[in-house]
């Protein structure tokens, strides 16, 4: 066993961690989030001379020929920075989509776009009534010769409005939420039929109500084969609960670690906050739940990495753990800076508000533990 | 025992109840006509002012009306009044204020002409109220303070008419003494009102800072110096008490409301083993802390003090209204995230995101749940 980072992904994290320190304070994130797109492309140009667009898919794609464990390094350090660019609709969504179940033209043609940083995409897999069940789909794709007719309301389709390209998961037969009989198109942003309602989220991001009425694609748009989009949604949302959960791990660290620096200096009662037992203890207690969230991030990130049978309960999980623990450190970071946790000009609040929209997507902690035990 | 209220009582229920049925506006004209509605509560022989002493015009309820009347308010989501004058204000003016004090500043404050904040907390001084380092110094001649510092945390200060405000005229002795009570308008020169917008981005809370700040003696409240002994009777006020469990047990309701609004297979949410088991634990800690509320009634009623168990009502109140804030950010799922102008999913989701952020506050302020669990041990259990 060995759990060290090797050199390669050591001068990865190393190279995040400049780029924030040197882009991404605060105020500087809070300009970001205050512009239209809610993003800099500057920076998503970066990303891409970088490498990091290209950091998880194939070589033979175009990409690094990296690991979901490269994506960890990355969202860790994001989450740590609360980093506002399109990274995890674009890349862990739609790449990881396309790069596991794309066919050759697809990749060639938007997973190199993705990887050079010319193309922006995202996932449409969220619909009003669904809570959570990624199966519940009620857009429609009705088959007409060579072609699909969609329709159909999509929720919360992250960075829709800055995106070229849109993965939307339609049911071609079968119930609303039956299993079968969902198929994942690859979908121009702009086509003819797409109209959005696009706002802001609490967290400073960006996202739209979608809707498709009669969107005309070609059957060379099915993202792998009709009637099986559950298992293109179901490695989606294992990709992007990996993601997420790396990204929390980060966030609960600059909780924690900015609550004891704030404590320290804090005096009330002629003492530093910092001296009380109660919140010593509970300092300590934020320390033990982010541990033992990067921990399961860890593991699973890694069974994920060598297809273990056991990667699909470890996921249910982690999702589980991931938004217990960052409720506990997101509450209790505000909890400890008092009043001053309440604003927004601390990063608390911010890492705060992430957090509780992480619980919200690809499943929150009733869903992943009625999944994990049963 | 008896678990009944008297006949008396429940008679006296039924015309509060009568009352709110025939004089509480509805729908949209609860806000347009919430001047109709004051009045009436007025003219119904001071039930606008509750809590006064008859004396001064209130109903001279007693403490099981009192309960009876702040419960059936509640239960009818009837319009709040601003806390910072009737409730906060008047009960110290009243008790140490002069008479000239008394005929200048109440009336305002009944009829809500003037709006009040409260200058306590300052960046040095949080739950360590006593720290607080506003100095206001007499003139020469004696006619005046000179008040320079700052506030944080004033709630409305940006729509305050004056601002009832702990200021330190002696730094001998221990941190309690030396402090003072003044009455100052908001408009005075050398007053300025910044905004702090807090998470979910609105704003209702401010710093006031106090610069050179003229305020007459006849401004001040009782005695140069004991200011501390004023406020912490004011505090004891402050203590959440019936209002914000009745509250708690309509948002519970409100919570399955919404629970049964969202689909999950073929049932809804609240069918979900999961949610439905958190939403059964806060009942029933909710029917604890009710009983636990009327335990404390009961003793006052009979002319006793309140139980020890009194003191865990905010504790225990403001940590269910948070966990029935989380329950309506579960149930609102992907929703949760929106924000802006725009509404998508049910309609409850953004106010439970507002909800959740917003009540955040409530185990912060008023005395953090941590100090409040501190003077619990110490002056209750007696633990040092």
């Amino acid at each position: 066993m060995d759990l060290s980072y090797t050199e390669e992904q050591q001068m990865l994290r190393d190279s995040v961690q400049k780029f924030i320190e040197d882009n991404y304070d605060i105020s500087e994130r809070n300009k970001l989030t205050a512009t239209d797109e809610g993003f800099s492309r500057d920076n998503w140009k970066q990303f891409a001379e970088l490498g990091w667009l290209a950091m998880p898919f194939a070589e033979e794609d175009g990409g690094l020929g990296g690991s979901p464990v490269d994506t960890m390094i990355l969202m860790e350090e994001f989450g740590k920075g609360l980093v506002v660019e399109p990274f995890f609709p674009t890349v862990v969504l739609a790449g990881s989509a396309l790069s596991q179940f794309g066919s050759a033209d697809q990749k060639a043609e938007v997973l190199a776009g993705i990887i050079d940083g010319s193309i922006i995409a995202t996932f449409a897999y969220a619909e009003e009534g669904a809570h959570h069940n990624l199966d519940h789909v009620a857009t429609t794709a009705t088959k007409d010769g060579d072609f699909y007719t969609l329709s159909g309301t999509k929720s919360v389709v992250l960075n829709a409005a800055s995106a070229d390209r849109m993965l939307v998961s339609a049911r071609t037969s079968g119930d609303v939420s039956d299993e079968a009989g969902i198929t994942v198109f690859l979908v121009d942003a702009g086509a003819d039929g797409i109209s959005r309602d696009d706002y802001p989220t609490v967290d400073g991001l960006r996202a739209s109500e979608v809707t498709l009425k009669d969107v005309k694609v070609p059957a060379s748009a099915i993202v792998g084969k009709e009637g099986s989009g559950h298992d293109v949604l179901e490695a989606v949302s294992n990709r992007a609960i990996l993601a997420l959960a790396a990204e929390s791990v980060g966030a609960m660290e600059k909780l924690y670690t900015d609550t004891i620096a704030y404590t320290k200096q804090r005096v009330q009662f002629d003492h530093p906050l910092s001296e009380f037992q109660v919140l010593k203890h509970r300092m300590t207690e934020m320390f033990m739940e982010h541990s033992l969230a990067k921990s399961l991030t860890m593991k699973a990130t890694m069974l994920e990495t060598q297809g273990s049978d056991e990667t699909q309960r470890t996921i249910h999980a982690l999702k589980y753990l991931i938004g217990k623990s960052s409720r506990f450190v997101g509450q209790n970071a505000v909890q400890l800076h008092g009043g001053m946790g309440m604003t927004e000009e601390l990063r608390i609040a911010h890492y705060f508000k992430r957090l509780a929209i992480i619980d919200s997507q690809f499943g929150n902690t009733d869903h992943h533990l009625t999944r994990f035990v049963a | 025992m008896d678990i009944e209220f008297s006949e008396e009582d429940l008679a006296f229920q039924q015309e509060v109840r009568s009352f709110i049925e025939e004089n509480l506006p509805k729908g949209m004209d609860l806000w347009t006509k919430r001047g109709d509605w004051f009045k009436a509560l007025r003219e119904k022989g001071g039930w606008d002012v509750p809590k006064w002493p008859p004396e001064f015009g209130g109903p001279g309820f007693t403490p099981t009306q009192r309960y009876i009347f702040d419960m059936e308010m509640a239960r009818h989501s009837t319009p709040p009044q601003l806390p910072f004058g009737v409730t906060m204000l008047a009960p110290i003016l009243m008790a140490y204020g002069s008479k000239e004090q008394q005929d200048r500043f109440l009336p305002g404050i009944r009829d809500g002409s003037v709006n009040w904040c409260q200058g306590y907390s300052e960046p040095g001084a949080g739950s360590d109220l006593a720290n607080l380092k506003t100095k206001a110094e007499l003139t020469e001649d004696g006619k005046h303070y000179i008040v320079n510092g700052q506030k944080i945390w004033t709630t409305l200060a940006h729509i305050a008419h004056w601002i009832f405000c702990l200021t330190r005229t002696s730094s001998a002795g221990a941190k309690q003494e030396g402090i003072t009570f003044l009455l100052f308008p908001m408009d005075s020169p050398g007053v300025e009102v910044r905004p702090i917008i807090t998470l979910g981005g609105s704003h209702t809370v401010n710093e006031v800072y106090l610069t050179d700040v003229k305020v007459p003696v006849e401004n001040r409240v009782g005695e140069e110096g004991k200011g501390w002994t004023y406020a912490k009777g004011l505090l004891a006020h402050e203590r959440t008490g019936l209002a914000g469990i009745q509250n708690s047990v309509l948002a519970l309701e409100k919570a399955k409301e919404n629970a049964a609004s969202i689909k999950v297979g073929d049932g809804t949410l609240l069918d979900v083993p999961a949610f439905r088991n958190k939403l059964g634990a806060l009942e029933a800690e909710l029917l604890a802390l009710e009983f636990t509320e009327l335990r404390t009634l009961a003793s006052v009623a009979a002319g006793g003090s309140p139980g020890p168990e009194s003191s865990i009502l905010k504790l225990k109140g403001t940590e269910i209204q948070q966990r029935i804030q989380e329950l309506n950010l579960e149930a609102a799922g992907v929703y949760a995230a929106v924000w802006g102008n725009k509404a998508a999913g049910p309609k409850f989701a953004k106010g439970a995101m507002s909800a959740y952020l917003g009540g955040r506050a409530t185990t912060i302020y008023g005395g953090a749940s941590e100090v409040q669990k501190d003077v619990i041990s110490k002056n209750v259990l007696g633990l040092g």
